[in-house]
């Protein structure tokens, strides 16, 4: 393919025999992907005329590949849009045919050649205990890789809640180690893009914005993206009226669950989660989590994994060796007061009888 | 410091009243207030919350025939509201009132403060009538400070962060939204949010009842003191400033 670095997504389009027409109805609707008003349409045109494609380097760490699996199921932007036309996407062990000795080649040239150019993309975590090793690449370690990669690129994008908050592999007692990304490198934006894996329009919607715009969205006290972790699933919730209703499902056989009622009492994340799935779903908007009938697990919150049974409506007490609901110990504080108070009374009631009638029989003398 | 009148004595009465039937005007109007206020605002959050953690009601038809969960929430967030301002005017009226006032503050690097505190507990315990404090004696004082002040502030602001999640970045947020990471997560928040409302309560019980026993141990009249303001002591017994001092 003759794609030469320097070349816009316009240029690269025109060589496949795209038309005018075409590029700007994907401009449209790339727009329209990540939340942009009607006005917004010839910024995007004129930048993906104008602008060279971004490197994009993409690292797997310690992870499931889910967040890849997620990504290419990506319908608006499809992802063949994104990895042909829009970014150079020059290095990810996954997607790439090169492999071994001549895939890591690929990667150390354009760290060197190109440095402040390339987006690095993460997708999972480092184990930093015992100097990294539970996670090696072409013989050195993951954290090693990451942190060389990270030190020249433009800026970083934390795919899914492994590079973003640590998911289940920092969960207690995290025998590896494992760290988010933004807490192992320092000095560089990192965008975080969490969930388990990230809904796959966010995730081409985050890139599409960096590469239309080249500069990150704004971004909320996490580092998320504010235009896709902005609402919490419960309040775009299409089972919200249940909610506010007070009807709820009580078990996953009964009435309510038929009728599609709130799951809140079952343990659902909703009013704990920020994310889009109510919005975009998955699979090319066929259904998510909680229109399938469960409740939503919290998956893009960090420690989501130690945050009680995903069941439970409250999360046990944090103290060591003990388990204990507050429910449990609420009651049984008040219980306690209750008892105390009952015990005072009565040694008050019998000291005060035995005063009484210790005056009784003093009268009786007198 | 005057010796107190260790017994009543009907003979001693009847020579010098002025030595027991004595009373003072202690708790102004906005201590009063806040008194009241606050009790009816725990209570009703108390009740709201424990609906809300679990919703027990379960109403039929259609959702837009019932506002049950939503009209339990608007209560608890309108009560929480007069609850916050309540509150602040009661740190207002600390430094605006009478000694009286800022008698329930810790005064933790005074060993006065230190011999009240274990005085009185022993006193508790014991089941003695000890002197009449026309303030707040030291172990009130602190049972205040810790379940009423600190636990006030906690419920505040553990509050204040789950309702600025519907906006986050918004005003709410700006003011409580940091309480999230600290607790690590707003699943811990609820859960704190929870456990405190029950500590709350545990305080109330034991508050109600002692307040019952001191006035009917000590003949203060302390539980009409918060409607009346007055309360009532003896010869010898400790004024605020006294033990302060």
């Amino acid at each position: 393919m003759s794609l030469k670095p320097g070349m816009s997504t316009y240029d690269v389009l025109r060589e496949h025999g795209v038309d005018r027409r075409t590029f700007l109805r994907f401009c449209t609707a790339t727009a329209a992907a990540m939340g942009l008003d009607a006005t917004m349409v010839p910024r995007v045109v004129e930048a993906l005329e104008n602008k060279p494609r971004i490197p994009v380097i993409w690292l797997h760490g310690l992870e499931c590949t889910c967040c890849s699996e997620s990504f290419i199921r990506s319908s608006h932007p499809i992802t063949q849009d994104i990895i042909f036309n829009m970014i150079s996407l020059d290095y990810d062990d996954t997607l790439q045919a090169a492999a071994g000795r001549q895939a890591e080649e690929i990667r150390e040239a354009l760290v060197r050649d190109h440095p402040g150019e390339y987006v690095l993309a993460v997708e999972g975590n480092a184990p930093t205990r015992d100097g990294g090793v539970y996670c090696t690449v072409g013989g050195r370690t993951f954290l090693d890789i990451l942190q060389e990669t990270a030190a020249k690129a433009k800026f970083v994008v934390a795919w899914g809640s492994c590079a973003s908050n640590g998911c289940v592999q920092a969960a207690h007692p995290n025998p590896t180690g494992a760290k988010p990304v933004k807490d192992l490198i320092s000095g560089k934006a990192v965008i975080n893009v969490p969930g388990c894996p990230p809904i796959a329009e966010v995730m081409t919607g985050v890139l599409t914005y960096v590469l239309t715009f080249g500069r990150l969205p704004e971004l909320d006290r996490f580092g998320r993206p504010k235009m896709f972790y902005g609402k919490r699933i419960h309040d775009k919730c299409y089972r919200r009226a249940y909610f506010d209703a007070g009807q709820f499902v009580e078990t996953w056989d009964d009435d309510g669950a038929k009728k599609g009622w709130c799951l809140y009492k079952m343990g659902c994340r909703g009013p704990t989660t920020y994310n889009s799935c109510p919005t975009f779903k998955w699979n090319n908007g066929v259904s998510y989590p909680i229109q399938s009938g469960h409740g939503c697990l919290g998956c893009s919150e960090a420690g989501f994994w130690d945050n009680s049974s995903f069941y439970d409506r409250l999360t046990s007490i944090p103290v060591p060796g003990i388990e204990a609901t507050p429910e449990l110990i609420g009651k049984t504080l008040a219980v306690a007061a209750g008892v105390g108070v009952a015990a005072h009374f009565t040694s008050f009631m019998i000291k005060r009888g035995i005063g009484s009638k210790t005056e009784n029989v003093e009268d009786g003398k007198d | 410091m005057a010796t107190r009148v260790e017994r009543f004595d009907p003979s001693d009465v009847a020579a010098q009243p002025h030595r027991y039937f004595r009373r003072k005007y202690v708790w102004q109007w906005p201590i009063r207030a806040f008194h009241w206020v606050n009790a009816i605002c725990i209570l009703v959050l108390f009740a709201t919350g424990l609906y809300i953690a679990n919703p027990i009601l379960s109403p039929t038809g259609e959702a837009y025939g019932n506002f049950v969960m939503g009209r339990v929430l608007q209560v608890h967030y309108t009560f929480a509201f007069i609850f916050i301002v309540n509150f602040l005017w009661r740190i207002y009226w600390f430094w605006m009132g009478n000694p009286y006032a800022r008698s329930g503050f810790p005064f933790v690097w005074k060993a006065s403060w230190w011999r009240d505190l274990f005085r009185q507990a022993g006193d508790y315990l014991a089941l003695r009538r000890g002197h009449v404090h026309l303030g707040h004696n030291a172990l009130g004082g602190l049972v205040y400070t810790l379940f009423v002040i600190f636990l006030g502030w906690a419920q505040i602001l553990t509050g204040l962060a789950m309702y600025s999640e519907s906006n986050p970045g918004g005003f709410w947020s700006g003011i409580a939204g940091w309480v999230i990471p600290l607790a690590g997560g707003s699943f811990q928040v609820r859960m704190w949010h929870y456990l405190f409302a029950w500590v709350f309560i545990t305080f109330s019980i034991v508050h109600v009842y002692i307040v019952f026993y001191d006035g009917q141990q000590y003949k203060n009249g302390l539980v009409t003191s918060m409607i009346s303001g007055v309360k009532f002591y003896q010869e010898g017994d400790i004024d605020c400033d006294n033990w302060i001092s």
